[in-house]
Protein backbone atom coordinates (compact mmCIF):
# COMPACT_ATOMS: atom_id res chain seq x y z
CA UNK A 1 0.00 0.00 0.00
CA UNK A 2 1.28 3.58 -0.75
CA UNK A 3 2.06 5.97 1.99
CA UNK A 4 -0.15 8.49 3.03
CA UNK A 5 -1.37 10.70 2.09
CA UNK A 6 -4.15 8.77 0.64
CA UNK A 7 -5.50 9.86 -3.08
CA UNK A 8 -8.25 12.39 -1.33
CA UNK A 9 -6.08 14.05 0.74
CA UNK A 10 -3.92 14.71 -2.32
CA UNK A 11 -6.62 16.04 -4.39
CA UNK A 12 -7.22 18.18 -1.04
CA UNK A 13 -3.54 19.78 -0.89
CA UNK A 14 -3.65 20.57 -4.57
CA UNK A 15 -7.18 22.38 -4.02
CA UNK A 16 -5.69 24.57 -0.94
CA UNK A 17 -2.74 25.72 -3.15
CA UNK A 18 -5.12 26.76 -6.02
CA UNK A 19 -7.46 28.29 -3.57
CA UNK A 20 -4.67 30.04 -0.98
CA UNK A 21 -1.91 30.73 -2.73
CA UNK A 22 -2.49 30.87 -6.35
CA UNK A 23 -5.76 32.54 -6.68
CA UNK A 24 -5.01 35.27 -4.75
CA UNK A 25 -1.77 36.13 -6.27
CA UNK A 26 -3.48 36.56 -9.96
CA UNK A 27 -3.94 39.54 -11.56
CA UNK A 28 -5.61 38.74 -14.48
CA UNK A 29 -9.27 38.13 -13.16
CA UNK A 30 -10.25 35.48 -15.89
CA UNK A 31 -7.49 33.73 -14.88
CA UNK A 32 -8.07 33.85 -11.28
CA UNK A 33 -11.86 32.46 -12.05
CA UNK A 34 -10.05 29.69 -14.05
CA UNK A 35 -7.58 28.67 -10.73
CA UNK A 36 -11.39 28.63 -8.79
CA UNK A 37 -13.06 26.44 -10.85
CA UNK A 38 -9.75 24.20 -10.86
CA UNK A 39 -9.72 24.11 -7.27
CA UNK A 40 -13.31 23.12 -7.54
CA UNK A 41 -12.37 20.49 -9.88
CA UNK A 42 -9.93 19.17 -7.20
CA UNK A 43 -12.92 19.49 -4.50
CA UNK A 44 -14.98 17.06 -6.99
CA UNK A 45 -12.36 14.68 -7.31
CA UNK A 46 -11.91 14.31 -3.88
CA UNK A 47 -14.91 13.63 -3.12
CA UNK A 48 -15.17 11.04 -5.99
CA UNK A 49 -11.86 9.58 -4.53
CA UNK A 50 -13.93 8.54 -0.91
CA UNK A 51 -18.24 8.08 -1.88
CA UNK A 52 -17.98 7.44 -5.42
CA UNK A 53 -17.12 3.27 -5.04
CA UNK A 54 -20.47 3.53 -2.75
CA UNK A 55 -22.53 5.73 -4.17
CA UNK A 56 -21.80 4.00 -7.72
CA UNK A 57 -22.87 0.61 -5.72
CA UNK A 58 -26.04 2.07 -4.80
CA UNK A 59 -26.79 3.31 -7.76
CA UNK A 60 -26.40 -0.45 -9.73
CA UNK A 61 -28.38 -1.69 -6.84
CA UNK A 62 -31.10 0.69 -8.17
CA UNK A 63 -31.01 0.77 -11.27
CA UNK A 64 -30.92 -3.52 -11.21
CA UNK A 65 -34.19 -3.26 -9.28
CA UNK A 66 -35.83 -1.17 -11.26
CA UNK A 67 -34.85 -3.12 -14.77
CA UNK A 68 -34.76 -6.21 -13.33
CA UNK A 69 -31.69 -7.23 -14.66
CA UNK A 70 -27.52 -7.18 -13.76
CA UNK A 71 -25.21 -5.35 -15.34
CA UNK A 72 -22.80 -2.43 -14.41
CA UNK A 73 -23.70 1.02 -14.58
CA UNK A 74 -23.07 2.39 -18.00
CA UNK A 75 -24.76 -0.93 -19.00
CA UNK A 76 -27.88 -0.06 -16.69
CA UNK A 77 -28.17 3.09 -17.62
CA UNK A 78 -28.24 2.54 -21.43
CA UNK A 79 -30.77 -0.15 -21.22
CA UNK A 80 -32.68 2.68 -19.23
CA UNK A 81 -32.33 5.01 -22.00
CA UNK A 82 -33.42 1.96 -24.37
CA UNK A 83 -36.98 1.64 -22.42
CA UNK A 84 -37.55 5.22 -21.86
CA UNK A 85 -36.91 5.99 -25.74
CA UNK A 86 -39.49 2.80 -26.95
CA UNK A 87 -42.05 4.88 -24.95
CA UNK A 88 -42.33 2.29 -21.55
CA UNK A 89 -39.75 3.43 -18.85
CA UNK A 90 -40.40 1.26 -15.89
CA UNK A 91 -42.98 1.95 -12.72
CA UNK A 92 -40.88 3.76 -10.13
CA UNK A 93 -38.13 4.96 -12.67
CA UNK A 94 -38.72 8.77 -11.66
CA UNK A 95 -38.13 7.92 -8.12
CA UNK A 96 -35.14 6.13 -8.82
CA UNK A 97 -33.86 8.40 -11.14
CA UNK A 98 -34.25 11.66 -8.57
CA UNK A 99 -32.05 8.87 -6.56
CA UNK A 100 -29.73 8.66 -8.59
CA UNK A 101 -29.41 12.23 -9.18
CA UNK A 102 -28.76 13.44 -5.43
CA UNK A 103 -26.20 10.51 -5.93
CA UNK A 104 -24.43 12.75 -8.34
CA UNK A 105 -24.52 15.75 -6.75
CA UNK A 106 -23.45 14.62 -3.42
CA UNK A 107 -19.96 14.48 -5.67
CA UNK A 108 -20.63 17.27 -8.17
CA UNK A 109 -22.04 19.89 -6.00
CA UNK A 110 -23.35 19.25 -2.94
CA UNK A 111 -24.14 22.17 -2.33
CA UNK A 112 -26.69 22.38 -4.81
CA UNK A 113 -28.42 19.85 -2.38
CA UNK A 114 -28.15 22.28 0.11
CA UNK A 115 -29.81 24.97 -1.34
CA UNK A 116 -33.01 23.05 -2.10
CA UNK A 117 -35.82 23.76 -3.89
CA UNK B 1 -0.71 37.58 -33.48
CA UNK B 2 -1.90 40.89 -32.47
CA UNK B 3 0.35 43.17 -34.81
CA UNK B 4 -1.22 40.85 -38.02
CA UNK B 5 -4.94 41.30 -36.72
CA UNK B 6 -4.07 44.92 -35.94
CA UNK B 7 -2.84 45.16 -39.84
CA UNK B 8 -5.57 43.45 -41.52
CA UNK B 9 -7.96 45.12 -39.71
CA UNK B 10 -7.35 48.52 -40.22
CA UNK B 11 -7.53 46.93 -43.92
CA UNK B 12 -10.78 45.94 -43.82
CA UNK B 13 -11.84 48.89 -41.51
CA UNK B 14 -10.37 51.37 -44.35
CA UNK B 15 -13.05 49.66 -46.31
CA UNK B 16 -15.69 49.69 -44.53
CA UNK B 17 -15.47 52.98 -43.21
CA UNK B 18 -14.84 54.61 -46.78
CA UNK B 19 -11.07 56.34 -45.64
CA UNK B 20 -8.04 55.51 -43.71
CA UNK B 21 -8.86 53.77 -40.22
CA UNK B 22 -5.93 53.34 -37.58
CA UNK B 23 -6.24 50.54 -35.10
CA UNK B 24 -5.32 52.39 -31.64
CA UNK B 25 -6.20 49.89 -28.91
CA UNK B 26 -6.55 46.16 -29.43
CA UNK B 27 -7.70 44.13 -26.16
CA UNK B 28 -8.64 40.44 -26.29
CA UNK B 29 -11.92 41.04 -23.35
CA UNK B 30 -12.85 37.20 -23.85
CA UNK B 31 -11.84 33.86 -25.81
CA UNK B 32 -13.16 30.98 -25.70
CA UNK B 33 -14.45 28.15 -28.08
CA UNK B 34 -16.96 29.65 -30.07
CA UNK B 35 -16.14 33.24 -30.56
CA UNK B 36 -13.62 35.84 -29.35
CA UNK B 37 -14.22 39.61 -28.31
CA UNK B 38 -11.66 42.26 -28.82
CA UNK B 39 -12.05 45.83 -28.10
CA UNK B 40 -10.71 48.30 -30.68
CA UNK B 41 -10.05 51.88 -30.50
CA UNK B 42 -10.42 53.09 -34.38
CA UNK B 43 -9.65 56.66 -35.55
CA UNK B 44 -11.93 56.94 -38.37
CA UNK B 45 -13.02 59.16 -41.36
CA UNK B 46 -16.15 59.51 -38.40
CA UNK B 47 -13.65 60.62 -35.71
CA UNK B 48 -12.56 58.32 -32.93
CA UNK B 49 -14.45 54.91 -32.40
CA UNK B 50 -14.97 52.33 -29.96
CA UNK B 51 -15.23 49.05 -31.64
CA UNK B 52 -15.79 45.54 -30.37
CA UNK B 53 -14.77 42.82 -32.90
CA UNK B 54 -16.17 39.85 -32.72
CA UNK B 55 -14.77 36.96 -34.47
CA UNK B 56 -15.36 32.92 -34.54
CA UNK B 57 -13.07 30.83 -33.27
CA UNK B 58 -14.44 27.23 -34.49
CA UNK B 59 -16.14 25.73 -32.20
CA UNK B 60 -20.01 25.64 -31.42
CA UNK B 61 -22.52 24.65 -28.54
CA UNK B 62 -25.22 24.14 -30.32
CA UNK B 63 -26.06 22.52 -33.80
CA UNK B 64 -28.18 25.39 -34.58
CA UNK B 65 -25.74 28.15 -34.16
CA UNK B 66 -25.91 31.00 -37.01
CA UNK B 67 -22.84 31.98 -38.58
CA UNK B 68 -21.11 34.98 -37.80
CA UNK B 69 -22.44 36.65 -41.31
CA UNK B 70 -25.81 35.60 -40.11
CA UNK B 71 -25.36 36.93 -36.62
CA UNK B 72 -24.63 39.87 -38.11
CA UNK B 73 -27.32 40.14 -40.38
CA UNK B 74 -29.65 39.52 -37.56
CA UNK B 75 -28.50 41.93 -35.47
CA UNK B 76 -29.00 44.36 -38.11
CA UNK B 77 -32.66 43.82 -37.91
CA UNK B 78 -33.35 43.68 -34.59
CA UNK B 79 -30.95 47.59 -34.70
CA UNK B 80 -33.54 48.91 -37.29
CA UNK B 81 -36.57 47.34 -35.46
CA UNK B 82 -35.32 49.42 -32.55
CA UNK B 83 -34.18 46.55 -30.12
CA UNK B 84 -31.70 48.15 -27.70
CA UNK B 85 -28.43 46.34 -29.29
CA UNK B 86 -24.67 47.70 -29.89
CA UNK B 87 -25.19 49.48 -33.55
CA UNK B 88 -23.65 46.46 -35.87
CA UNK B 89 -21.01 48.38 -38.59
CA UNK B 90 -20.13 45.87 -40.99
CA UNK B 91 -19.49 42.24 -41.53
CA UNK B 92 -15.68 41.94 -41.96
CA UNK B 93 -15.83 38.32 -43.90
CA UNK B 94 -12.46 36.71 -42.75
CA UNK B 95 -9.92 38.05 -40.20
CA UNK B 96 -6.98 36.05 -40.58
CA UNK B 97 -8.77 33.16 -41.32
CA UNK B 98 -11.71 33.55 -39.34
CA UNK B 99 -14.97 35.29 -39.80
CA UNK B 100 -15.79 38.60 -37.60
CA UNK B 101 -17.87 41.64 -37.95
CA UNK B 102 -18.04 45.34 -35.89
CA UNK B 103 -20.25 46.84 -33.58
CA UNK B 104 -20.76 50.04 -31.13
CA UNK B 105 -18.72 49.34 -28.08
CA UNK B 106 -21.16 49.84 -25.18
CA UNK B 107 -20.35 50.30 -21.72
CA UNK B 108 -22.01 48.25 -18.66
CA UNK B 109 -21.68 45.28 -16.42
CA UNK B 110 -22.17 41.86 -18.41
CA UNK B 111 -21.69 39.20 -15.97
CA UNK B 112 -24.96 37.65 -15.02
CA UNK B 113 -23.76 36.94 -11.25
CA UNK B 114 -22.81 40.04 -10.31
CA UNK B 115 -25.60 41.76 -12.30
CA UNK B 116 -27.89 39.34 -9.59
CA UNK B 117 -25.78 39.41 -6.53
CA UNK B 118 -24.62 43.05 -6.25
CA UNK B 119 -25.88 45.57 -4.41
CA UNK B 120 -24.82 48.33 -6.73
CA UNK B 121 -27.47 46.82 -8.94
CA UNK B 122 -30.40 46.68 -6.84
CA UNK B 123 -31.93 49.76 -8.74
CA UNK B 124 -31.55 48.05 -12.51
CA UNK B 125 -33.04 44.76 -10.89
CA UNK B 126 -35.96 46.58 -10.11
CA UNK B 127 -36.80 47.68 -13.53
CA UNK B 128 -35.56 44.79 -15.31
CA UNK B 129 -37.96 42.86 -15.67
CA UNK B 130 -40.55 45.36 -17.63
CA UNK B 131 -37.28 46.24 -19.84
CA UNK B 132 -37.29 42.26 -20.47
CA UNK B 133 -40.63 42.59 -21.85
CA UNK B 134 -39.95 45.48 -23.18
CA UNK B 135 -37.06 44.21 -25.60
CA UNK B 136 -38.60 40.88 -26.26
CA UNK B 137 -41.87 42.46 -27.76
CA UNK B 138 -39.41 44.38 -29.97
CA UNK B 139 -37.62 41.50 -30.55
CA UNK B 140 -40.55 39.10 -31.33
CA UNK B 141 -42.12 41.60 -33.86
CA UNK B 142 -38.93 41.82 -36.44
CA UNK B 143 -40.07 40.98 -39.89
CA UNK B 144 -38.38 37.24 -40.60
CA UNK B 145 -38.83 37.45 -44.60
CA UNK B 146 -35.56 38.59 -45.06
CA UNK B 147 -33.79 36.26 -42.75
CA UNK B 148 -34.57 33.33 -44.57
CA UNK B 149 -31.39 31.49 -43.31
CA UNK B 150 -32.74 31.18 -39.40
CA UNK B 151 -33.16 27.69 -38.14
CA UNK B 152 -36.58 26.62 -37.77
CA UNK B 153 -37.38 28.11 -40.93
CA UNK B 154 -38.97 25.54 -42.97
CA UNK B 155 -39.59 23.30 -39.71
CA UNK B 156 -43.71 22.44 -39.83
CA UNK B 157 -43.47 22.49 -35.98
CA UNK B 158 -40.52 24.79 -34.23
CA UNK B 159 -40.82 22.68 -31.39
CA UNK B 160 -40.58 19.38 -32.50
CA UNK B 161 -37.66 20.26 -34.74
CA UNK B 162 -36.17 21.64 -31.24
CA UNK B 163 -36.90 18.61 -29.66
CA UNK B 164 -35.54 16.43 -32.52
CA UNK B 165 -32.65 18.29 -32.85
CA UNK B 166 -32.01 18.00 -29.12
CA UNK B 167 -32.58 14.27 -29.22
CA UNK B 168 -29.97 13.70 -31.70
CA UNK B 169 -27.34 15.93 -30.25
CA UNK B 170 -27.97 14.01 -26.95
CA UNK B 171 -27.53 10.61 -28.56
CA UNK B 172 -24.30 11.61 -30.41
CA UNK B 173 -22.77 12.51 -26.82
CA UNK B 174 -22.95 8.50 -26.66
CA UNK B 175 -23.12 8.65 -22.60
CA UNK B 176 -26.68 7.67 -21.47
CA UNK B 177 -28.95 9.66 -19.47
CA UNK B 178 -32.31 8.33 -18.49
CA UNK B 179 -32.92 11.63 -16.89
CA UNK B 180 -33.03 13.73 -20.48
CA UNK B 181 -34.24 10.71 -22.16
CA UNK B 182 -37.55 10.84 -19.51
CA UNK B 183 -37.28 14.58 -19.96
CA UNK B 184 -37.53 14.49 -23.72
CA UNK B 185 -40.02 11.46 -23.62
CA UNK B 186 -42.19 13.58 -21.38
CA UNK B 187 -42.39 16.50 -23.72
CA UNK B 188 -43.03 13.95 -27.24
CA UNK B 189 -46.28 13.16 -25.37
CA UNK B 190 -47.30 16.66 -23.78
CA UNK B 191 -46.29 18.47 -26.56
CA UNK B 192 -47.73 21.91 -26.54
CA UNK B 193 -49.92 23.06 -29.43
CA UNK B 194 -47.94 25.54 -31.38
CA UNK B 195 -48.07 28.75 -30.91
CA UNK B 196 -47.45 31.87 -33.34
CA UNK B 197 -43.71 31.61 -35.10
CA UNK B 198 -41.55 34.89 -34.38
CA UNK B 199 -38.07 35.62 -34.50
CA UNK B 200 -36.55 34.06 -31.19
CA UNK B 201 -33.28 35.95 -29.83
CA UNK B 202 -32.77 31.99 -28.49
CA UNK B 203 -30.51 32.87 -25.47
CA UNK B 204 -32.67 35.46 -23.60
CA UNK B 205 -31.40 35.55 -20.29
CA UNK B 206 -29.71 38.18 -17.71
CA UNK B 207 -25.71 36.48 -18.34
CA UNK B 208 -26.73 37.91 -22.45
CA UNK B 209 -27.50 41.43 -21.16
CA UNK B 210 -25.07 44.63 -20.53
CA UNK B 211 -26.84 46.22 -18.00
CA UNK B 212 -26.11 49.93 -16.61
CA UNK B 213 -27.47 51.74 -13.50
CA UNK B 214 -30.61 52.56 -15.21
CA UNK B 215 -31.19 49.26 -16.61
CA UNK B 216 -30.56 47.29 -19.35
CA UNK B 217 -28.15 48.98 -22.09
CA UNK B 218 -28.36 46.09 -24.95
CA UNK B 219 -29.57 42.88 -25.74
CA UNK B 220 -25.99 40.90 -26.82
CA UNK B 221 -24.94 37.13 -28.71
CA UNK B 222 -27.47 36.70 -30.96
CA UNK B 223 -25.43 33.06 -32.24
CA UNK B 224 -28.44 30.78 -31.34
CA UNK B 225 -31.56 33.43 -32.75
CA UNK B 226 -34.22 31.12 -34.61
CA UNK B 227 -37.77 31.49 -35.74
CA UNK B 228 -39.55 29.86 -32.63
CA UNK B 229 -42.51 29.97 -30.72
CA UNK B 230 -42.30 33.46 -28.30
CA UNK B 231 -42.93 30.89 -25.20
CA UNK B 232 -38.89 29.67 -25.78
CA UNK B 233 -37.58 33.05 -25.52
CA UNK B 234 -40.36 33.46 -22.48
CA UNK B 235 -38.99 30.66 -20.39
CA UNK B 236 -35.60 30.45 -21.27
CA UNK B 237 -34.36 33.41 -18.65
CA UNK B 238 -36.59 30.99 -16.05
CA UNK B 239 -33.87 28.37 -16.48
CA UNK B 240 -32.80 27.38 -12.91
CA UNK B 241 -29.08 27.31 -14.02
CA UNK B 242 -29.23 31.10 -14.48
CA UNK B 243 -30.90 32.53 -11.84
CA UNK B 244 -27.17 32.09 -9.93
CA UNK B 245 -28.05 30.47 -6.79
CA UNK B 246 -31.20 33.42 -6.32
CA UNK B 247 -33.43 30.42 -6.62
CA UNK B 248 -36.25 31.28 -5.58
CA UNK B 249 -36.59 34.08 -8.13
CA UNK B 250 -37.47 32.69 -10.91
CA UNK B 251 -37.31 35.01 -13.44
CA UNK B 252 -33.00 35.09 -13.75
CA UNK B 253 -32.55 35.74 -10.28
CA UNK B 254 -33.79 39.30 -9.98
CA UNK B 255 -37.83 38.69 -9.68
CA UNK B 256 -40.65 36.67 -10.03
CA UNK B 257 -41.90 36.35 -13.34
CA UNK B 258 -45.14 37.45 -13.38
CA UNK B 259 -44.58 41.72 -14.15
CA UNK B 260 -42.19 40.51 -17.09
CA UNK B 261 -45.00 38.50 -18.40
CA UNK B 262 -47.98 41.02 -18.07
CA UNK B 263 -45.90 43.89 -19.70
CA UNK B 264 -45.20 41.78 -22.05
CA UNK B 265 -49.08 40.71 -22.36
CA UNK B 266 -49.94 44.07 -22.49
CA UNK B 267 -47.16 45.19 -24.92
CA UNK B 268 -48.06 42.02 -27.26
CA UNK B 269 -51.42 41.50 -26.61
CA UNK B 270 -49.92 37.81 -26.28
CA UNK B 271 -51.23 36.99 -22.30
CA UNK B 272 -48.40 33.75 -21.16
CA UNK B 273 -49.48 31.61 -18.07
CA UNK B 274 -47.01 30.45 -15.64
CA UNK B 275 -48.43 26.85 -16.73
CA UNK B 276 -48.39 27.32 -19.97
CA UNK B 277 -44.38 27.69 -20.10
CA UNK B 278 -43.98 24.52 -17.95
CA UNK B 279 -43.07 22.61 -20.97
CA UNK B 280 -40.86 25.15 -21.98
CA UNK B 281 -38.76 25.40 -19.26
CA UNK B 282 -38.38 21.95 -19.39
CA UNK B 283 -37.71 22.01 -22.83
CA UNK B 284 -35.15 24.82 -21.54
CA UNK B 285 -33.46 23.18 -19.14
CA UNK B 286 -32.83 20.09 -21.68
CA UNK B 287 -31.62 21.75 -23.74
CA UNK B 288 -29.06 23.57 -21.20
CA UNK B 289 -28.22 19.97 -19.85
CA UNK B 290 -27.40 18.65 -23.20
CA UNK B 291 -25.38 22.21 -24.06
CA UNK B 292 -22.85 21.45 -20.68
CA UNK B 293 -22.31 17.77 -21.78
CA UNK B 294 -21.84 18.67 -25.29
CA UNK B 295 -19.06 21.82 -23.65
CA UNK B 296 -17.40 18.75 -21.78
CA UNK B 297 -16.92 16.80 -24.66
CA UNK B 298 -15.33 19.50 -26.64
CA UNK B 299 -12.42 19.02 -23.98
CA UNK B 300 -12.70 15.57 -24.24
CA UNK B 301 -12.03 15.46 -27.34
CA UNK B 302 -9.08 17.49 -26.93
CA UNK B 303 -10.98 19.88 -29.44
CA UNK B 304 -10.64 22.44 -26.60
CA UNK B 305 -8.57 21.89 -23.62
CA UNK B 306 -10.50 23.68 -20.76
CA UNK B 307 -10.96 23.13 -16.96
CA UNK B 308 -13.80 25.24 -16.92
CA UNK B 309 -15.88 22.97 -20.15
CA UNK B 310 -14.56 20.11 -18.50
CA UNK B 311 -16.16 20.54 -14.83
CA UNK B 312 -19.46 21.45 -16.78
CA UNK B 313 -19.92 17.49 -17.48
CA UNK B 314 -20.20 17.23 -13.62
CA UNK B 315 -22.00 20.07 -13.10
CA UNK B 316 -24.60 18.94 -15.49
CA UNK B 317 -25.85 16.83 -12.90
CA UNK B 318 -27.24 19.78 -11.11
CA UNK B 319 -29.97 20.36 -14.56
CA UNK B 320 -30.33 16.48 -14.55
CA UNK B 321 -31.89 17.08 -11.20
CA UNK B 322 -34.05 20.28 -12.02
CA UNK B 323 -34.88 18.37 -15.03
CA UNK B 324 -36.56 15.47 -12.71
CA UNK B 325 -37.78 18.06 -10.35
CA UNK B 326 -40.22 19.71 -12.94
CA UNK B 327 -41.43 16.33 -13.80
CA UNK B 328 -41.96 15.62 -10.22
CA UNK B 329 -44.21 18.62 -10.25
CA UNK B 330 -45.53 18.54 -13.18
CA UNK B 331 -47.04 14.64 -12.16
CA UNK B 332 -49.04 16.33 -9.22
Amino acid sequence: MQNRPTAAELAEAVRNFLEEEIGPALQDPRLRFRALVAANALSILGRDLSLGEGLLREEVELLSGLLGVHGDAPSLNAELCRRIRRGGPPAGTLAALRRIAELKLRIASPRYLESGR
Amino acid sequence: MTVELRAALEERLSLLFGGEVRVGQLALLAGGASMEAWAVDAQTPRGPMPLLLRRGAGGRIFRDALSLSQEHRVLQAAWEAGVKVPRPYGYLGEILGREAFVMERLQGETVGRRLVQRPEFAAARAVLPGQMAQELARIHKIDPAPLEFLPGTSASSPLLHGLETLAAQLESLGEPHPSLELGLLHLRRQLPPDGPRVVCHGDFRVGNFMVGAEGLVAVLDWEFAHLGDPREDLSWAMVRAWRFRADQLRLGGIAQPEEFLDRYAALTGRSVTLAELRPFELLGNLRWAVGALTQARRHLSGEERSVELAVLGRLAAEIEHEVLSLLEEGKS
